[in-house]
């Protein structure tokens, strides 16, 4: 589990980017993110994994205090996290399979062979089966992610963070990263966030949910709640699509139906 | 733009940057590669300005001394000497920034805005030891050793103009870039080659570390890379010749 507590933060000479965010990630389920565009969902994921560090307030892994961590326990938590990142970041000069071996290189005592078999292995395990050799600019954005997965989970994480997973792939990629994602999670109990601004995905995979808007956030909850609730700026968000609009009158005549 | 801001973040990077390598085989590893792809791009460069700077070099001081009283051999020594002492290192780095600053500040910035950087830094790599640090030592290593090549190529530039233009006899050109040789003139020269190139590194790559944004931020990052680099070498070869010359 994954406690944010009262965290704030902003750039210099900006306004605030995040505003007193207090919010917890519970383990082996799916929490996600979700917001607008330069709402600071990014920025919020990177001060949960210590690429930011917070003007003020504090993040809890398992009870383990970020703030009050020695280097030597944050390079313990280091080994812990596995991130997918927007543009998947996989090393440009790098071919896939070393990619996927970079972490263990840099931590594990394995020796080569043993590396490159667990690197095979979780290759594998993401539906990467002949990419080994290939650099990453020779792949299709969907293997991308893939392969970016295969590098997060590579060194086995307790906890999986993942910046807008699916952006910039086609619908049926998205569904296919968002599922992998969900099977990994619940393979290995860990405890996953998820960054996104598309509904599919949080319809179709979401467990708990908290909305930012504008480094606020604005509401919180299991995502059975989300159509119904009486937050404003969430509505705007999720029935900004007629589609939506359509859903949501179906829901209120089907629970009028009922009563 | 403050500059103490500056000075101060690039300060804190270059501590980051100089620790123990996690893994010294990857950083030996990424050194070669650094060598191979920046090195070995620059020599076909450094040899033809070297060719050129002492060729014009020859023929513009032939021009300038015309006078009875200095003796024939002056061009060649004139000719040696301002080679050794400011154009095979001040000159031909600032022609190396240009080449191999630009190109170290567009990668790492590259690096940066996909986040690969990131990526590094979350897995609790040194991001800035394991991306700067072999591009500095490579740098450091091999700028020096282009200057002698670009030493020989000068004064072998010298010495063409000498054979395909009766400007002036062979044998005088031979005899000037002899006389009254001073060796320190060459290690003076090679110590601040490698203070040139770690400049060139260490401030390129600086440039490249803290770009935010887009791909037009990349570009802006090198080009502030080759002129900061620039004004820095000529400010650090002015300090030097004070030191080490006079
Ligand atoms: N390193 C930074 N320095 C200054 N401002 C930043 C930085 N990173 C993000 N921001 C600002 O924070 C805001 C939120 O950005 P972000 O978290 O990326 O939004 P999103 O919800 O789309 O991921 C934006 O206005 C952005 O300009
Ligand atoms: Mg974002």
């Amino acid at each position: 589990m994954i406690e944010v507590r009262d965290v704030s933060k902003s750039f210099v000479s900006d306004e605030r980017v995040l505003k007193h965010i207090s919010t917890e990630f519970h383990s082996g389920k799916i929490n996600q993110i979700i917001g607008q565009s330069g709402s600071g969902k990014t920025v919020l994921l990177k001060c949960i994994v210590g690429l930011h560090i917070p003007d003020s307030g504090d993040i809890l892994y398992d009870g383990r205090s970020f703030t009050a961590m020695t280097k030597k326990e944050k390079m313990q938590l280091c080994s812990e996290i596995g991130m997918l990142f927007q543009g998947s970041a996989l090393f440009d000069s790098l071919t896939i399979l070393e990619n996927v071996m970079f972490p263990m290189k840099m931590f594990s005592d394995k020796n080569d062979k043993e590396q490159q078999s667990r690197a095979r292995f979780c290759l594998e395990r993401v539906g990467l089966n002949d990419v080994f050799d290939m650099y990453p600019s020779e792949l299709s954005g969907g293997m991308q992610k893939r392969a970016a997965i295969a590098r997060a989970i590579s060194l086995n994480p307790k906890y999986l963070f993942c910046d807008e997973p699916n952006s910039g792939l086609d619908p049926l990629s998205a569904i296919k990263i968002d599922e992998l994602i969900v099977e990994l999670t619940k393979e290995f109990q860990m405890t996953t966030i998820i960054n996104t601004h598309d509904l599919n995905s949080v319809l179709s995979v979401g467990e708990q949910i908290v909305f930012i808007h504008k480094g606020e956030k604005a509401w919180e909850g299991p995502k059975e709640k989300l159509f119904v609730s009486n937050c404003s700026e969430l509505n705007d968000f999720i029935f900004a699509s007629e589609m939506f609009q359509k859903f949501r009158t179906n829901l209120v005549s089907e629970q009028a139906g009922h009563s | 733009m403050n500059p103490l801001y500056h000075v101060g973040r690039y300060s804190q990077l270059m501590y980051r940057c100089f620790s123990k390598p996690q893994r010294i085989g990857v950083f030996l590893k990424q050194m070669i590669k650094e060598i191979d792809r920046l090195g070995v791009s620059s020599l076909f460069i450094t040899l033809i300005v070297s060719l050129f700077m002492g060729a014009v070099m020859t023929v513009q001081t032939q021009n300038n001394i015309e006078n009875p009283i200095l003796p024939d051999y002056t061009v060649g020594l004139v000719t040696r000497d301002t080679l050794l002492l400011e154009f095979c290192s001040m000159v031909l780095c600032l022609f190396l920034s240009g080449n191999i600053g630009s190109n170290i500040a567009s990668q790492i910035g590259t690096m940066r805005i996909s986040e690969q950087i990131d990526a590094m830094d979350i897995m609790g790599v040194n991001s800035a030891n394991y991306i700067i640090l072999p591009k500095i030592a490579a740098v450091v290593f091999y700028v020096p050793i282009l200057v002698v090549f670009s030493m020989f190529t000068g004064m072998f530039g010298g010495y063409l103009i000498s054979v395909f233009t009766d400007i002036i006899t062979t044998s005088k050109f031979i005899y000037g870039i002899q006389y009254w040789f001073i060796e320190w003139y060459v290690y003076y020269s090679l110590i601040k080659a490698a203070v040139f190139a770690f400049i060139i590194a260490s401030v390129s790559a600086y440039w490249g570390y803290y770009v935010r944004g887009g791909t037009l931020e990349v570009g802006k990052a090198s080009t502030r890379a080759v002129v900061s680099c620039s004004v820095l070498i000529l400010l650090a070869d002015m300090i030097l010749t004070q030191l080490l010359l006079l």
